[in-house]
């Protein structure tokens, strides 16, 4: 099993470089890093994947940079939008992880794209620097959609992802410190290990079903 | 007033965290203000007033919290949620819990000086690509050095303007 931290920026979107990242989350009990942006590489034990995030862009360029970066283990990440947007990306070959859930309308997540992201094995992303950060109403509508994403989660068992979107090492949280920030939206421990187990899970293409051995 | 007797006194735990970035310096009065306005925020004035936190001592990179016993986990969480302190961008991340002050100090007194001299790596001999003694070269721009300790380099972007601190590596400065 994998700790990874889904989502970081570092240097140049950042304050801190990807090599101090990688040192501060192997402190922090993380085993790799998706950072966006930046090129796939192994610091001080921590493998560092490469992620990009398609945000505000038409679905047919979605489309095309996905088949740009396809097969080059980069993770790809869409952001939610209106549910039909949502299905369409999640219905993507190339797409891993969806991702702004909590800030996307609330229809945008329902039954059917949950049932879709468990079919297409894609991930939906929790953001914790949310539930970090925010304070007020921004916090308490994170902690409700989070809820909800993980009742369709329990009945449809979709991968989760959870990111600390850190631009900072400040902003990295430890796995401990992360399990007490899941309390607050329901997740014991075990479902946090799953969740930081999902990139994992995501990047691995799933067995077949059938295996034709002669 | 006279002290209640042991048996009728709130029974205490105290909090070990470590500030960082290092070197950040720690005004206990805002540093109190931070954490109970964190704590309010995530569980309300009604834990708050239960949970009951306060900062004891902040010496040497290191803060001491007080709570009552019981609720450590409840002040944990709502010091992870502290990311700065009068516009000040810090993180608290915890090392210990204990029942005592004096063994949280024995940890501080055996942890590591959170500064070395900054005069190791100007020299140039560990390869930081050190321009002059202090400074440094990254992405061909000219830095002061902050803070050192193993791998981790903190510098200052020189010049009065974008006097923000960036947190590289001793190899981020070998490459660059």
């Amino acid at each position: 099993m994998k700790i990874t931290d889904a989502a970081v920026f570092p240097y140049p979107s950042g304050d801190t470089s990807v090599r101090r990242l990688a040192l501060e989350a192997k402190t922090l009990g993380f085993d790799s890093l998706v950072a966006m942006d930046t090129p796939a590489g192994s610091f001080d034990g921590i493998e560092v994947l490469s992620g990009i995030i398609l945000q505000d862009a038409p679905m047919r360029e979605v489309i095309a940079r996905v088949k740009r970066v396809m097969h080059s283990g980069t993770v790809v990440s869409v952001s939610a939008r209106d549910n039909g947007f949502n299905r369409a990306a999640i219905g993507l070959k190339g797409v891993h992880i969806l991702r702004g859930i909590q800030a996307a309308d609330k229809t945008a997540f329902d039954h059917v794209t949950a049932k879709m992201a468990a079919d297409n094995n894609v991930a939906i992303d929790l953001d914790l620097s949310v539930l970090i950060a925010a304070r007020g109403i921004a916090r308490q509508r994170a902690i409700h959609r989070y809820r909800d994403v993980l009742t369709f989660e329990r009945r449809f068992e979709f991968p989760v992802s959870l990111s600390s979107y850190a631009r900072s090492y400040l902003d990295l949280r430890a796995v401990r410190e992360i399990t007490g920030l899941c309390s607050l939206i329901g997740m014991d421990i075990s479902g946090v290990e799953k969740c930081l187990d999902a990139i994992g899970r995501v990047m691995t293409p799933p067995a077949p079903a059938v295996r034709v051995i002669s | 007033m006279s002290p209640r007797p042991p048996t009728l006194r709130e029974n205490r735990r105290y909090i070990l965290v470590r500030v960082e970035p290092a070197g950040t310096a720690i005004d206990p009065k805002e540093l109190y203000y931070t954490i109970s306005d964190a704590v309010t925020f995530l569980w309300g004035d009604a834990a708050a007033g239960v949970i009951t936190q306060a900062v004891v001592a902040a010496e040497n990179g290191h803060v001491i919290i007080r709570c009552l016993r019981g609720t450590e986990k409840e002040l944990a969480l709502a010091l992870s949620t502290v990311t700065a302190c009068r516009d000040v961008r810090l993180a608290l991340r915890i090392v210990a819990a204990s029942g005592t002050i004096e063994s949280l100090r024995e940890r501080i007194r055996a942890a590591k000086p959170v500064t070395e001299p900054l005069t190791e790596p100007a020299t140039g001999s560990a390869g930081t690509g050190c321009a002059e003694p202090g400074e440094c070269v990254f992405a061909k721009k000219p830095f002061l050095l902050v803070y050192c300790n193993g791998q981790k380099v903190d510098v200052i972007e020189k010049g009065f303007k974008n006097a923000h601190r960036l947190f590289l590596t001793r190899s981020d400065l070998e490459n660059s």
